[in-house]
């Protein structure tokens, strides 16, 4: 304990200021998103901003998906290793997409990290990660579902400054600019991430200003204490004991597979901690996660068990602890392929999730999509020949919980406050026409409350020579449901195309080639169902025929409900008991 | 004579300006479910005969109650072929990002009531699909059958193209024409199928209400042998006719809270401030609007229930950009779990109301905090005030788990409660790449003027108005307003190699809808101004920033300067340009005022009377840093223009009061405002 932080200061000054910090948190995450230049990140909203203290613990963190909760304060812990204090000047700003270390994803995802100082002294980092369209590498999109090692993955920068006293390094830039397809759009969301971490500068300077250094470093002392009190409450509300699941990862892109992984999840008074020792050991396909893409994931569902709406920063994280085995599929190490990283990530969040729904049904749902299912499809545009690149996830089916259906056509949890591209955008901007988005109404995850349908989405080729990849896990290991309701559907995708050939499902498949009016059909599972089917309310599974999410068939079947096709009215009921 | 009536939760406020310029106000209650009455009745309780009322304008909250109470109609939707669930599936997006548990909003039309018809267009609004009309009679059959009685028509593309949806609205008027009918193409052209469908949704969803509503209104008035021209505000700042806002009621979602924003605008134009900051706070919310250079903003990036937990809903219809935080005189001081100290969401409301009301609350609100420190008088409230069961809540809920004293939890509250209000305003401001050193604050509403000169100092303000009548000041804008319409057009165009006579042509088509429109509404050619905006990104960007652009005839000197206008106008909001970056348009965006003769303010007369005799009293209050001062109380209705009161010092007046501090001095114009300065170091 510094000197500093014992300063005495109201406390109601300390509020205030805390609150001024969540607020700059906010402002440089919006700024990001207002001036991008990529679909993936304003309409995805594919990356997190954020402010950490001098050493590098998270205070505030704007996310736009669940899957970066956590990676911004390794980024910065790295560039403290790397460079020191000593090493760091006002006007540096640091470019890190290291997977391996350094909050590591795929290293589609770039980040940024600049200290800010006030009176000479390091007072806190502003930093942020963002999903670039393309960092290079063997295909368009730079994420590949057929990369063997990350050299095929897109360039590497290894926590190197990019600005140097508020000087542009134009040599890096340089490099950068030749080495990636798209340079506009990525480069311009360079600047957008800029322009957002000199805002965080900009900002914490005026509070230090207004208020001295001194309170604002007591204030963030007392906000990570604030943050890890209201855990500790929330904890302490948790079942205790060992909690344990297993499942399996589907595929690598290469047919290995399925890999099994692992979980105990053990509860304590002061601790919540996950071993994911015994889980499958790193495979040649890029499913691979690394250690602290796992952290973020087991983050999500901590906070989902906990408390999910409360502000986040690194003092709600002290209770938890990971652990893993050494080059494991879920904490893998160079140089192994970590393109679709998503898949064994939520796949370890999923783990802790199945151990512990049936025993926190108020808080836990069944199981999801889960799947980013990601899609890059390329090709020319048919109006301006200009060549177009779609990158995005798919949304699908949610799972049920006691007391409410699943949702319909959401992100899954490692995506968050995730856009879909609008039909009439999608069709203006790129060389595809989209013959249909609606509910895959599949009848599957029935239970007492049913898991949400699914999505279809269905490209049309408008050109020849088009590609799309699509990474959809949850293709095999499919959605379960929780306590009497049933699993839900698979994600996948088919051809159709323009001759009537058909061809698929496909759970991964890495450049499908399409030519004009061939029809790629995307299709996302729907989740499982909370409780036993026949519990479901008659006239509710009625309803459900009527609105055409369940046919008349599975209401009889399932449900034990004979729905009348006319009226939709209850005609009879068979074994739901008295 | 103008008169204006605003219905709010509790009260109908009514303003009204004679041929001689004088203000006059009175208040009533609110009359739910007949909202109408409380009109009438306020009307009367005013005094003035409805025969000399020649212009009547109504705000009312009938459109946004019957969206959050889910009172409208039973409404089916039709679709292209393929994307009945758009409504549904909505953008998939989720602010409650850690909620494995999350609910999305509710779709409006349930499934079986959403149907889909064979018809497509591509994205040029070409047919490549036609209509299939015998669908459509087949659908009518069903919606009859289902006891529908609302519409909503919404196909692809058609911002681009309405042939199909017109089409299909001729058709269904012709066989069923009693049905409420909206295609999504007549209440918005901009792109994005699932926001246009869903705006359309929610116009046909409250179409009934609206016409319904409208119809008793106007009855009562002529019940009464009104004959008035009468006019209903909008969320655009402007009003338009009974028969208009029956056709669209959906742009009248936010009709009463804009009325204040354009009222301080206009309060800004007549006393010499083009650059307001307008702040208003009620009982649950504080609400705030930047008015930069006499122009109020309007945007149609709007929402219901929406907030950092729920997705809500969009509504594509134009809005006057206002930030709403849930901190008004009645939120609700609560300690979290981790032991900080917080102020709102949740409020007393009117009922049981602030501890001080006597009428059960229990939880300190920040008016009991503004009791508490002497900053309101016991004699300010309707109601008996027992001080000691203020303090004791106080006490408990707050002072105690500091240890610290009544006075100093209650000062704790204020200051949480500013600091809130505080980020809201920065929010328009400084976020926005504003310095709020060139803005005036216009503080309104029941606690405007209880909280905006400390806020000033923080913000940086150097001035704020307290306007005369400023505790019904929505109603006082109203009288002020013209009428408006928005056109907005989605029309992705490069600048760089834009067809200038197709642009040109663009906006003739739509300033001659404007002109269609308003002859409907007997407004005279002449008396229509417009303003022409272009909604302008970088090529690849997505959002966009709203650029002026001059009248007449663009040529490539328009276009250069427009392009000028929009890097300069990027980097104040955004702190870069890209000088070098392809720039497009996204939408057109015409404003069309039928501007009305509104009648000279009457100006006070000045006064040589000495200070002292406004005095009412001295009384203790309770500030940050010196404790309690002995601090001077003042009529407001006893001021004149030409006094002059050094901070800190109190301006009461029966339904608000100014509070302002050291270094501030407050004066009063010529209308009667109160004119808070800093003062000059």
């Amino acid at each position: 304990m510094t000197a500093m932080s014992q300063v005495k200061v109201d406390p109601f000054t300390i509020e205030i200021v805390k609150d001024s910090l969540i607020a700059i948190g906010d402002e440089m995450f919006h700024a990001l998103a207002r001036t991008s230049m990529s679909p993936i990140i304003y309409e995805v909203l594919d990356y997190a901003s954020g402010l950490t203290d001098a050493k590098g613990q998270l205070l505030t963190q704007g996310n736009g998906v669940t899957g970066f909760i956590g990676m911004l304060t390794f980024m910065v812990k790295e560039t403290l290793n790397k460079f020191g204090e000593e090493g760091l000047n006002e006007g540096d700003i640091i470019i890190i997409n290291d997977s391996y270390v350094g909050g590591g994803s795929h290293l589609s995802d770039v980040g940024l990290v600049m200290p800010i100082f006030h009176e000479g002294k390091l007072v806190a980092f502003s930093a942020n990660k963002a999903h670039w369209t393309d960092v290079g590498g063997k295909d368009p999109g730079s994420f590949s579902n057929d990369a063997t090692e990350i050299y095929q993955e897109g360039l590497q920068f290894p926590c190197v400054k990019l600005f140097d006293e508020g000087k542009l390094n134009q040599s890096v830039l340089d490099i950068i600019k030749v080495n990636i397809r798209f340079p506009d759009l990525s480069i311009g969301d360079l600047w957008a991430q800029v322009a957002a971490l000199r805002t965080g500068d900009k900002r914490v300077k005026e509070l230090c200003e207004k208020n001295g250094a001194e309170v604002v470093q007591a204030s963030i002392d007392h906000h990570l204490d604030h943050g890890e009190q209201m855990a500790r409450k929330e904890l302490a509300k948790l079942p205790k004991g060992e909690f344990y699941a297993e499942d399996f990862v589907d595929d690598d892109g290469f047919e290995n597979g399925p890999f099994p992984i692992k979980v105990k999840v053990t509860i304590t008074d002061d601790k919540f901690i996950c071993d994911f020792r015994g889980s499958h050991p790193q495979v040649p396909g890029p499913v691979n996660c690394t250690y602290t893409g796992l952290v973020s994931a087991v983050r999500t569902i901590f906070l989902a068990a906990t408390n999910p709406s409360q502000d986040v920063n690194d003092g709600v994280f002290r209770p938890l602890e990971i652990i893993t085995d050494p080059k494991s599929i879920l904490a893998a190490e160079r140089p192994a392929p970590v393109s679709i990283y998503w898949e064994s990530m939520q796949g370890g969040a999923d783990l802790v999730w199945q151990a512990l729904a049936p025993s926190l049904p108020e808080r836990l749902s069944a199981g999801q999509l889960l799947s980013v299912c990601a899609v890059t499809l390329s090709g020319d545009h048919h109006e301006t020949n200009e060549p177009f690149l779609i990158v995005e996830p798919s949304a699908g089916g949610w799972g049920a919980a006691k007391g409410q259906d699943g949702a319909r056509g959401q992100f899954c949890i490692g995506d968050g406050e995730t856009y879909n591209v609008p039909v009439e955008v999608a069709e203006t901007r790129y060389g595809v026409m989209i013959d249909e988005y609606s509910l895959r109404t599949d009848g599957a995850g029935a239970g007492q409350y049913i898991g949400g349908a699914g999505v279809t989405r269905a490209y049309r080729a408008m050109t020849d020579k088009q590609f799309v990849s699509a990474t959809f896990g949850r293709n095999k290991y499919l959605p379960w449901g929780l306590n009497g309701g049933e699993q839900g559907s698979p994600n996948e995708f088919t051809i159709e195309k323009a001759n009537g050939e058909k061809d698929g499902p496909f759970g991964i498949y890495p450049r499908y080639p399409l030519n004009k009016d061939d029809v790629v059909k995307l299709m996302t599972a729907t989740g499982g169902g909370y409780g036993e089917p026949k519990k479901r309310p008659a006239e509710q599974v009625a309803r459900d025929v009527k609105n055409e999410y369940l046919t008349v068939e599975q209401a009889k079947e399932v449900f034990g409900v004979i729905v009348n096709e006319e009226t939709f009215e209850v005609d009879g009921l068979i074994g739901r008991g008295a | 004579m103008r008169v204006a009536t605003d219905i709010g939760g509790t009260f109908t406020d009514l303003v009204y300006v004679d041929d001689n310029g004088k203000v006059g106000v009175a208040k009533s209650h609110t009359t739910p479910p007949n909202f109408e009455q409380g009109v009438i009745d306020v009307i009367e309780k005013s005094g003035i005969d409805q025969q000399d009322i020649e212009t009547f304008i109504h705000g009312t909250t009938v459109i946004i109650n019957a969206l959050t109470e889910r009172k409208g109609v039973k409404t089916g939707l039709i679709t292209t072929k393929g994307f009945r669930d758009v409504i549904e599936i909505a953008r998939g997006n989720r602010p409650d990002l850690f909620n494995v548990r999350y609910k999305k909003p509710v779709p409006f039309v349930e499934r079986y009531l959403r149907q889909e018809v064979e018809e497509r267009l591509n994205q040029k609004g070409e047919v490549i699909t036609p209509l299939n009309i015998n669908q459509i009679t087949e659908l009518i059959e069903y919606f009859k059958k289902e006891q529908v009685e609302a519409l909503a028509v919404s196909y692809l593309h058609a911002y681009k193209n309405p042939e199909h949806e017109q089409q299909t609205v001729e058709l269904i008027q012709q066989l069923w024409p009693e049905v409420a009918v909206t295609a999504s193409h007549e209440v918005t052209k901009e792109w994005r199928e699932y926001e246009r469908t869903n705006t359309a949704v929610l116009n046909s969803y409250v179409k009934p209400i609206a016409s319904s509503y409208i119809n008793r209104l106007n009855n009562k008035l002529v019940e009464n042998d009104a004959d008035s021209f009468n006019y209903i505000m909008q969320s655009n700042g402007g009003t338009t006719t009974f028969e208009q806002a029956k056709k669209t009621p959906i742009n009248m979602v936010e009709s009463g809270p804009v009325a204040g924003i354009y009222g301080a605008a206009y309060l800004g134009e007549i006393i010499g401030e083009k650059n307001v900051i307008a702040f208003d706070i009620g009982g649950t919310t504080a609400k705030c609007s930047l008015i930069s250079n006499g122009e109020v903003k309007v945007s149609t990036d709007y929402y219901i229930e929406k907030d950092d937990l729920n997705a809500g809903y969009p509504i594509k219809s134009p809005v006057v950009d206002i930030v709403e935080i849930g901190n008004g005189g009645g939120s609700i001081a609560w300690i979290d779990e981790g032991g900080s100290l917080k102020v709102g969401p949740h409020s007393a409301g009117a009922v049981p109301g602030p501890v001080a009301y006597g009428q059960g609350g229990t939880e300190p609100t920040t008016t009991d905090a503004n009791l508490l420190t002497g900053r309101l008088s016991p004699e300010n409230f309707d109601y008996q005030v027992n001080l000691e069961s203020v303090k004791q809540a106080i006490h408990d809920k707050v002072s105690k788990v500091y240890g610290l004293t009544e006075e100093e939890g209650a000062l704790g509250i204020i200051r949480i409660a500013n600091a809130n209000m505080l980020n809201a305003l920065k929010l328009i401001s400084v976020r926005k790449g504003y310095d709020p050193r060139d803005f005036t604050l216009v503080a309104f509403g029941g606690g405007g003027s209880m909280h905006a000169p400390a806020l000033a100092r923080d913000l940086g303000v150097k001035k704020v108005v307290v306007p005369v009548a400023s505790s019904v000041f929505s109603a006082w804008g109203m009288l002020m307003t013209d009428l408006r319409h928005d056109y907005i057009q989605t029309y992705i165009n490069r600048l760089q190699d834009i067809d200038l006579s197709e642009l040109n042509n663009e906006w003739n088509k739509l300033e001659s809808q404007a002109k269609e429109q308003y002859a409907e509404e007997n407004v005279k050619e002449e008396e229509i101004v417009f303003n022409r905006f272009v909604d302008m990104r970088y090529s690849g960007q997505e959002h966009t920033v709203k650029v002026p652009l001059a009248g007449g005839v663009i040529n490539e000197e328009t276009i250069k300067d427009v392009i000028a206008l929009f890097h300069e106008l990027h980097e104040q909001s955004f702190t870069f340009k890209l000088v070098e970056a392809q720039t497009e348009i996204v939408n057109l965006h015409l404003t069309a005022f039928g501007s009305v003769q509104k009648p000279e303010l009457q100006k006070f007369e000045v006064e040589n009377r000495p200070l002292e005799s406004a005095l009412k009293e001295t009384r203790n209050v309770f500030y940050e840093n010196e404790g309690w001062v002995p601090t001077k109380v003042y009529h407001r209705d006893l001021l004149v223009p030409g006094m002059k009161i050094e901070g800190p010092a109190i301006v009461e007046e029966p339904t608000a009061t100014t509070v302002f501090y050291s270094e501030q001095t407050l004066s009063v114009d010529a209308y009667g405002n109160l004119l808070i300065e800093l003062e000059v170091q």
